[in-house]
């Protein structure tokens, strides 16, 4: 046991805006990276699990999976990542006029990939009760949407308080949102993958 | 950090500077009044104590839920209670003690000790903690509402398919208890990513990793155990109400669904479970044992190193729980030597405990009876699982009240006596008064004994044969006198609980006011008063492993 009484630092100085590890709200957003990564992660296990039930995957009486929309939703989830660097990078320089007008960007494409998505559905050409197949596109595809939906959401909250109340608090915001942007989409491509090219290996379980 | 270090002070105008410090903490820090105050406190402190507060509720309801059970089965062929009920309140026992009990327990604990003990003034995100408690309390309410209303879970704590779809369970008891998992996994998660980041970026100046007190790494490797278990559970319990509700076939086979899916998305989550209840308890056994053996704990980082190897083989086990459903042999046999892997950090750490003990000057106060309590329990349900661990063995015994003495060895071993000796331990500092040492021993006592006299006999109704789950048995299995013998056991228990409920309501006025560290430990919450106003007033600087000093005087800001 120490017999010394304890020391006291003086932390006043330091400074309230950080950025990437130093920042908690860049935790915070990777611990929620890891949750629905996790989630997602076992939607796919899932997905791999069910096909080896059937000798046709899709099954027989299932059309393939149309890819026109989710090439679109995957080109444009690709494109999105030259705004959203530019934002990280504005909020990095507390540039806040340029954050803005990026951010602005940003929720167009937030609102293009949920309206995309609708028509990702409808590329499935199954229902959720037809069978398991049916059962776990639809149930991955509904996983991701609440993420795409989510984000969408923040990005134009976060946009319209960057023109209503700007702070420097909402920088180190704009910068985190950038890291869960990459990991929605990312995440997307791969799942897309699984979702709409395994089908095409028809017959292979 | 660029900030200067500075020793305590003792000049006067330092003195004044502290004071002024302490009055703009306290404004910063307080609640706003009345009800609004109440309900919306950030303070991890507050929100530690409701949490416990209410799991500590489930405890009760869970446990008036056992005693019923122990009260049908004291006697063959019995008609206290009808097969329904019975089922619901297995079901609802187990899914009370896992979900609402134990877990949110422990997490309790962290949230309230782990900012204290590495020297920060709250958790990484304060809202989103309180936004975690009232998520967790409106999943147990669900399951309660429900028991009332007479549409409570009926299909076991891990409800299993075909059992929990709609044709075998059409009413809404399997949906409240996918719901209630929900609900109750989410605030686990946000619990565990409140203490990961805790932890990571809130720590002291100079608290290095290697400084952190053990029940801290215990709480830090829990929280990454639930990060990547529990999303399993709150996925496959969404699944199970979309099969429900919505005809989607992931479970169903007739729809080229598959009922194992089910089995391995719960039992991967489930088996670690089991580490994120007694890990935590691995942490205050590693504290107790310091403090009352009046040293630092023999092989820290042997300590440390098995409660993370323990944490990884945790997710290595999971088919062991499965061996009845005809896998593959080389698969079972994986899982056998898998199993039997993960007593060798457990032996560990057992050793460091026992080397401590050995090598220390050992005050044998409650909290220590409770850590010796825990050393016997514990120690034979792990053995016992070494025993299920064994395929032909497992199948012999499975669905029986072997497993069910093994479960509770394990889980009341493993979790409620380190819990117990925990709340004995840290009462000073939750409440600022010490509970009385002469109710503690018989509480300690009844518990132990009663432990032993419920669950011990389990071993051999299960060998004889007994299924788990049944609602009464024929007098003439021969089942009766084990049974009536578990039964008084259960009494025993639920006497030893109504001691400690006493001494928690006698220590609000009867019992010593504590002061600030009156067990003369020496990890940081100790060092400031008890209980603590915003924890520290002034950053803490530590430069040791054991770092909270003397107690601080009582006009000393800390």
């Amino acid at each position: 046991m120490s017999a010394r009484e304890p020391a006291w630092m003086d932390v006043s100085t330091l400074t309230t805006t950080t950025f990437g590890h130093r920042d908690l709200g860049w935790w915070g957003t990777l611990g929620f990276v890891v949750i629905e990564g996790m989630t997602l992660f076992i939607c796919a296990m899932s997905y791999f699990y069910l096909r080896r039930n059937f000798a046709l995957w899709p099954p027989g009486h299932t059309q393939l999976p149309g890819l026109t929309a989710p090439a679109i939703q995957c080109a444009l989830m690709l494109l999105s990542w030259w705004p959203v660097r530019l934002a990280d990078k504005a909020a990095r320089q507390l540039d806040l006029a340029a954050l803005r007008r990026w951010m602005i960007v940003m929720t167009l494409f937030g609102f293009a990939f949920c309206l995309l998505r609708w028509f990702e559905f409808q590329a499935l050409h199954t229902r959720w009760d037809s069978d398991a197949y049916g059962s776990i596109v639809w149930l991955t595809l509904i996983f991701h949407t609440t993420l795409l939906v989510f984000e969408a959401g923040e990005t134009a909250t976060l946009t319209a308080m960057l023109h209503a109340r700007p702070s420097e608090r909402l920088f180190s915001d704009a910068s985190d949102n950038a890291l869960y942007w990459y990991f929605m989409t990312g995440v997307w491509i791969a799942l897309a993958a699984m979702v709409y090219l395994v089908p095409l290996l028809r017959g292979v379980p | 950090m660029s900030g200067a270090v500075t020793p305590a002070v003792d000049a006067g105008g330092a003195r004044e500077v502290q004071a002024r410090l302490v009055a703009e903490l306290d404004a910063s820090w307080r609640d706003a009044p009345g009800l609004r105050g109440w309900l919306t406190t950030t303070d991890h402190k507050r929100i530690g104590r409701r949490y416990a507060a209410t799991a500590f509720f489930f405890f009760l309801c869970g446990g008036v839920e056992a005693a019923l059970m122990r009260l049908q089965l004291s006697r063959p062929e019995n008609g206290f209670i009808g097969p329904d009920l019975y089922d619901r309140l297995f079901t609802t026992h187990g899914t009370t003690m896992m979900f609402l009990f134990a877990v949110p327990m422990m997490t309790a604990i962290g949230l309230y000790f782990v900012p204290l003990m590495v020297g920060a003034r709250n958790v990484a995100y304060p809202r989103l903690n309180a936004f975690g408690y009232y998520t967790f309390l409106i999943g147990g309410l669900l399951l309660y509402v429900a028991l009332f209303a007479g549409n409570g879970p009926a299909d076991g704590w891990f409800s299993y398919v075909p059992l929990a779809g709609r044709d075998f369970s059409p009413d809404k008891g399997a949906d409240v208890w996918s719901q209630t998992v929900t609900f109750t996994e989410i605030a686990g998660l946000i619990a565990a990513v409140e203490i990961i980041v805790t932890v990571f970026k809130c720590r002291a100046p100079g608290m290095s990793l290697a400084r952190m007190p053990l029940f801290v790494w215990a709480m830090l490797v829990t929280s990454f155990m639930i990060l990547f278990a529990m999303p399993w559970v709150a996925t496959a319990s969404m699944f199970l109400a979309m099969d429900r509700l919505i005809n989607t076939h992931l479970f169903d086979p007739s729809g080229g669904g598959d009922a194992l899916l089910w089995q391995h998305l719960f039992w991967f989550f489930g088996h670690p479970e089991v580490y994120i209840i007694f890990i935590p308890g691995l942490g205050m056994v590693s504290q107790i044992v310091g403090t009352f053996s009046r040293r630092e704990v023999f092989g820290y980082p042997a300590i440390v190193l098995s409660m993370i190897a323990t944490g990884i083989l945790g997710f290595g086990l999971w088919v062991h729980h499965m061996f009845a459903t005809g896998l593959p042999q080389m698969g079972a046999s994986f899982f056998t030597a898998a199993s039997a892997m993960i007593t060798i950090p457990t032996g560990v750490q057992f050793f460091c405990w026992i080397a401590t003990l050995w090598s220390g000057r050992p005050r044998l106060a409650v909290p220590l009876l409770f850590v010796l309590g825990f050393v016997a329990t514990f120690l034979i349900g792990g053995l016992t699982g070494v025993m299920i661990a064994s395929v032909p063995f497992d199948r012999q015994v499975h669905d029986t009240f072997f497993i069910v003495a093994h479960l509770h060895y394990v889980l009341i071993g493993g979790a409620l006596f380190p819990l117990f000796g925990a709340l004995h331990y840290w009462w000073p500092k939750l409440t600022g008064r010490l509970l009385d040492e002469r109710l503690g021993r018989w509480q300690f006592w009844l518990f132990f004994i009663g432990v032993n006299v419920t669950f011990f006999p389990m071993h051999l109704l299960g060998l004889h044969g007994m299924p788990r789950r049944v609602y009464t048995y024929l007098a003439g299995t021969g089942w009766g006198g084990l049974n009536l013998l578990a039964s008084i056991g259960a009494v025993t228990i639920a006497a030893s609980v109504v001691v400690f409920l006493v001494a928690m309501w006698q220590s609000r006025r009867a019992s010593a006011v504590a002061g600030s560290n009156p067990w003369d430990a020496d990890s940081l919450e100790w060092a400031t008063r008890s209980p603590p106003p915003y924890n520290f007033a002034l950053v803490p600087v530590v430069t040791s492993r054991a770092d909270s000093g003397p107690s601080p005087p009582a006009n000393h800001p800390w």
